[in-house]
């Protein structure tokens, strides 16, 4: 592992590095899944370098992202994050993008997830976190409510999909409710 | 010379200029200083940028009083509107709401925007109250979202639909 900050059985989340630009800019190249935004659109890997050398920019931090890695043969499968951070009041924004498809549906994604909330509530002390989906990302949102989340409400017209506006789905997740969550998700990983 | 965008009762909204450096704290965001040099930098650099921050002064004083922030990301389709209250203004509420009742018509009737959206806290009464006379539909809370002090309240957002959009199964 490469400076871990937070450990999993198979996945560790670490800070995310300009050396990463390239394999976000592949995970985009290769996408498959139209369904989570309006479709597939090519990436710069120059493009990422200057978002991941902006997030180093301010401290603390506006927008917190790390690289997820499976643990065994330490490879980057995507990234999680806390965007748009007020210290202030303590909120924050989480978004998670892993690929390509095959590293989907094996777990990895809610691991890295607990993670993530886990440094959210308990490193850095946030109070609540929000989440944005597409009404169309039917798979994202099935997620957040695994994770603790519960609908907040609807931002009308959104964005376009499939020729017409459509909304989006937010969703809000306090530190108890992602912790039944998580006890939940270790017991039916323990049990299966 | 004096460029004034809207005018209301109490306040009105113009263009911020560079001698606002010297009230900073009056229209930038956040509990954090703001001194002379650097909101000079801010307001150049805002000026650059795609998002408009407008100054709402209080007419009769000529004092900032705060700030509206418009960000649209699709040419003003759709448009998010944010307000900064200045920490030395002791009616924040009614100037708010006093200016989302300028705001929304401006953009939803005069500029053709499809959807204007604003957050507001729910201990805003009078400008919560402004919303929903001027139509406005509660899409979202969140709750505990913003920090007072001793004590959390819910953030809500609340969307102007225009109606002269037709969007379909929206």
């Amino acid at each position: 592992m490469r400076n871990p900050v937070m450990v999993g059985e198979r996945v560790y989340l670490r800070p995310l590095e300009v050396q990463d630009a390239e394999g976000l800019a592949s995970i985009d190249a290769v996408e498959t899944d139209t369904f989570m935004w309006r479709g597939p659109m090519p990436s710069s890997p120059l493009g990422h370098e200057k978002w991941i050398a902006k997030l180093y920019e301010h401290l603390p931090p506006r927008d917190i992202a790390f690289a997820v890695c499976l643990k065994e043969a330490d490879r980057f499968i995507g990234m999680v994050g806390v965007y748009s951070v007020d210290f202030v009041n303590r909120v924050g924004e989480t978004g998670s993008y892993l690929g390509p498809a095959e590293v989907r549906d094996k777990g990895y994604g809610t691991e890295a997830k607990h993670l993530l909330l886990e440094y959210c509530f308990d490193r850095i002390h946030l109070h609540v976190l929000q989440s944005f989906v597409l009404e169309t990302n039917t798979r994202s949102s099935a997620a957040l409510a695994k994770q603790g989340y519960r609908h907040a409400g609807r931002i009308k017209w959104a964005d376009i999909k499939n020729g017409r506006y459509v909304d989006g789905n937010v969703y809000d997740v306090m530190r108890d409710e992602w912790l039944v969550a998580r006890d939940a998700w270790l017991q039916s990983r323990s049990s299966g | 010379m004096r460029i004034v965008y809207l005018t209301g009762e109490r306040v009105y909204l113009r263009p911020l200029v560079l001698t606002d450096k010297d009230c900073g704290s009056a229209w930038h965001p956040g509990p954090f200083l703001m001194g002379a040099a650097r909101a000079e930098n801010v307001l150049k650099d805002e000026a650059a940028g795609r998002e408009r921050r407008l100054a709402l002064v209080r007419s009769e004083t000529e004092e900032i009083v705060g700030s509206v922030k418009l960000v649209s990301n699709d040419g003003f389709r759709r448009c998010w509107v944010t307000f900064h209250m200045a920490p030395s203004t002791n009616d924040p509420d009614a100037l708010r709401a006093e200016a989302l009742r300028m705001i929304v018509p401006w953009l939803r009737d005069r500029m053709e925007v499809m959807v204007v959206s604003v957050d507001v806290a729910g201990d805003e009464v009078e400008t919560i109250a402004a919303a929903e006379e001027l139509g406005m539909v509660l899409s979202v809370r969140f709750r505990e979202f913003v920090a007072r002090a001793g004590c959390r309240v819910d953030s809500l957002t609340y969307q102007a639909l225009n109606p002269r959009w037709e969007v379909k199964d929206a």
